[in-house]
């Protein structure tokens, strides 16, 4: 046999026969084997989707930081943030002050972690965070009024003025109007002591906040001189000392009502000023009924070349009921 | 990770019997047999399936058992062909060779084998194997004429082809065990590569199977199979003319075969007698042994003879040196070998498997199951050390 250019198309082998499984050619046996197959295969191939998707979950759980307040996972994204407040905080403070990631979704937001950011703040007193859906967050919040003004130098830094409120709590404060802090007294004879990113509170603010709001709303022009506001005595003696326009220092018992020591003061003052030539150096409201007051001697010879007698160092009080006719 | 074992199961859908080994390669090159299944054959006439439903249930019970006995399921299976349908052809082609030095090519050995198994089949016939015989280069045998020095390069092939209706038939019953059938081998080849040794195939012998419902025989030369055949008459037969012969009952005649038959007469005297129970109950009838053994040997000797005529002018007791060996369930029968001696003129024996194989397996029943696993073993080895061609080297040997 010679070689041929084209050779024969080759015959049909057996590997060209199907060998699809017809289910109709299948014995009890063969089914039942397919079966017990099939099921094994179906809980095999649960157990381990079970066990991926255990996996997943645990990865994702671990991998959430609950320091991380704002995660946009699920949800519609958080649109806007509103604020109730019975102070001068604003919304543009809110903002902020919570720092929440563009992307933030209301669902994701850890609200006790933002309320724990917010009273981190001196100014807030207290801060009630609530999520109204679909997209807002509402924040309620109750600031603290100040009381004093008092002045702070920490290392070698310029001083700065913080406030001090009736909880004895020290703070920067936000948002308020100048010219009402320019009216707050300045404490002094006061120690702060650090404690974490602030100062611990002052002791006594109790005793300086009702003088001064008995004597903003009885004796307002009273209020208005006083500058300074000294708790150097209170704790030894019970006694806080005011300096004011009029008078270097005037001494309030904490123990008694402060609206009569403030209608002596204002009886003395009266007195003064029907004698120029004798300004007052100090005003000892401490004593019930005895106000001793203390003439300026060096001011009285600087005022006046020919000066009458000097008096009685003490002003002659009249009865309690002329101070009760006194209209504060 | 891919794994490295294989799970194989060999099955011979025989005429009496379905036989299921499972095997267990590992790395290609190690071969344990972990679990063996048996159910009586239904529905198979002659190695033919006739009863698809019958057959189907006889084979998945087989199957299952196997792989319930191996605690495994089954990857592929190795499937034995067997039938009276089978026949073989040759083919030849020759080439000359193309280079101008006259070196063969790798091209030359191509064509040239394209050539001889390029023949067109009858209608429904589909080819089950095609076995090559070793080339001839200017009329010498070389096992690999590639770069040897020739002009002209001849090669035979041995073509087994089959009923493709029957083959089909034998394919979807192991597909209705959702199982693939990986490679189909003649059962005479199964069997025969287990008997024999390959310095007996080199040097020739015959190897014959005798089954239930057919006798599958191998003629090996030169290291090949040169011719295969089947004869659809086996042991089933040899029962069948007991019960005719001696009017008794199938089953009857199946104990008086396994106690009295016997491949050649050996009784002198009409008057020995055998009893068909032995207990002289209802129905114990007496049979002559001389009777019993004229009934078995002229049937052994006509199924030899047979062989011998299919084998035509390929055999001469001369071209197989190693003698005729036998296996196969029928093998059994007492002086079987005898008989095959006197008809080939050639020695004869009972094959044996290899040492290695359990006792509960070494009955010759087992042959072409054991035989198929062999090839499985050697297929998996061919793919393990097959060399792994990168894609610039498939690049250049394209060029």
């Amino acid at each position: 046999m010679s070689k041929t250019t084209n050779t024969a198309p080759f015959a049909r082998t057996w590997q060209d026969i199907s060998q699809s499984v017809n289910p109709r050619a299948m014995s009890k046996v063969s089914r039942q084997r397919r079966l017990a197959w099939t099921l094994k295969f179906a809980g095999l191939a649960g157990v381990v989707a079970a066990i991926v998707w255990g996996t997943i979950e645990i990865a994702e759980t671990m991998g959430r930081s609950p320091n991380q307040p704002g995660l946009a996972e699920s949800g519609p994204p958080l649109k806007e943030i509103t604020l109730t407040t019975d102070g001068v905080l604003d919304r543009t403070w809110a903002g902020r002050a919570l720092a929440l990631p563009k992307n933030a979704t209301l669902m994701a937001l850890d609200l006790y972690a933002l309320r724990t950011r917010l009273l981190a703040h001196g100014q807030i007193k207290a801060a009630v965070l609530a999520r109204n859906f679909p997209s807002t967050l509402a924040l309620n919040i109750q600031e603290r009024s100040p009381v004093a003004r008092i002045q702070v130098q920490v290392g070698a830094a310029p001083p700065c003025a913080f406030l001090v409120a009736r909880d004895g709590v020290v703070y920067d404060g936000k948002n308020y109007d100048p010219a009402l802090l320019n009216t707050l007294p300045w404490l002094d004879g006061v120690r702060l002591v650090r404690a974490g990113n602030g100062f611990a509170p002052v002791d006594g603010m109790d005793a300086v906040a009702d003088l001064l709001a008995t004597a903003h709303n009885q004796a307002e022009h009273l209020y208005r001189g006083f500058e300074v506001v000294s708790l150097a005595r209170l704790a030894s003696d019970g006694e806080l000392v005011v300096r004011s326009k009029d008078i270097p220092e005037i001494t309030f018992n904490t123990r008694d009502d402060y609206f009569r020591q403030l209608a002596r003061l204002d009886y003395v003052l009266d007195l003064a000023r029907t004698q120029p030539d004798k300004p007052l150096k100090s005003v000892n409201l401490a004593n019930g009924l005895q106000v001793p007051v203390t003439i300026d001697t060096v001011a009285r010879l600087q005022n006046s070349a020919a000066a009458p007698a000097p008096g009685n160092n003490l002003f002659p009080l009249p009865g309690l009921t002329h101070i009760a006719q006194r209209d504060f | 990770m891919i794994s490295n074992t294989k799970i194989v199961g060999a099955v011979e859908i025989g005429t009496t019997k379905v036989t299921v080994l499972v095997g267990e390669i590992a790395r290609g090159r190690e071969l344990s047999i972990i679990g063996v299944g048996e159910a009586s054959s239904r529905g198979v006439i002659k190695g033919a399936v006739m009863d698809f439903k019958a057959a189907s249930e006889a084979t998945h019970s087989a199957l299952l058992a196997a792989e319930q006995s191996a605690g495994t399921r089954v990857d592929e299976v190795y499937l034995a062909q067997t039938g009276g349908h089978l026949e073989g052809f040759e083919n030849e082609a020759s080439v000359n060779v193309t280079a101008a030095d006259n070196t063969v090519s790798a091209m030359d050995t191509d064509t040239v084998c394209r050539l001889a198994m390029a023949k067109e089949l009858p209608e429904g016939r589909i080819v089950v194997h095609h076995i090559r015989r070793p080339f001839r280069l200017d009329g010498r045998l070389v096992p690999d004429p590639e770069h040897l020095v020739g002009r002209r390069l001849d090669v035979s092939y041995w073509t087994i082809h089959g009923l493709e209706s029957k083959v089909a038939d034998n394919t979807h019953v192991i597909n209705g065990f959702s199982v693939r059938v990986t490679k189909l081998i003649l059962s005479s080849l199964a069997s025969g590569a287990l008997v024999t040794s390959a310095e007996e195939r080199h040097n020739g012998v015959l190897a014959i199977d005798l089954g239930g419902g057919t006798t599958d025989f191998a003629l090996y030369r030169d290291g090949c199979a040169h011719k295969t055949g089947v004869v659809a008459v086996g042991g089933g037969h040899l029962t069948n003319d007991l019960a005719l012969g001696l009017r008794v009952q199938q089953g009857q005649a199946e104990t008086l075969k396994l106690r009295y038959g016997r491949g050649v007469v050996h009784a002198r005297d009409k008057r020995d007698k055998v009893m068909l129970i032995g207990d002289f109950s209802i129905g114990d009838r007496e049979f002559p042994r001389l009777t019993i053994e004229q009934i078995t040997a002229a049937r052994v000797w006509e199924i030899f003879e047979v062989v011998r005529k299919k084998l035509g002018a390929s055999f001469a007791p001369e071209k197989i040196p190693a003698g005729v060996v036998l296996t196969g369930g029928s093998a059994k029968l007492p002086a079987i070998t005898e008989a095959a001696a006197k008809v080939f003129g050639a020695s004869a024996r009972l094959g044996e498997v290899p040492a290695w194989i359990g006792e509960n397996l070494r009955d010759p029943g087992y042959a072409t199951a054991l035989g198929l696993l062999h090839f499985s073993l050697n297929a998996q080895a061919d793919r393990a050390t097959a060399p792994r061609r990168s894609l610039l080297s498939k690049l250049f040997a394209t060029a």
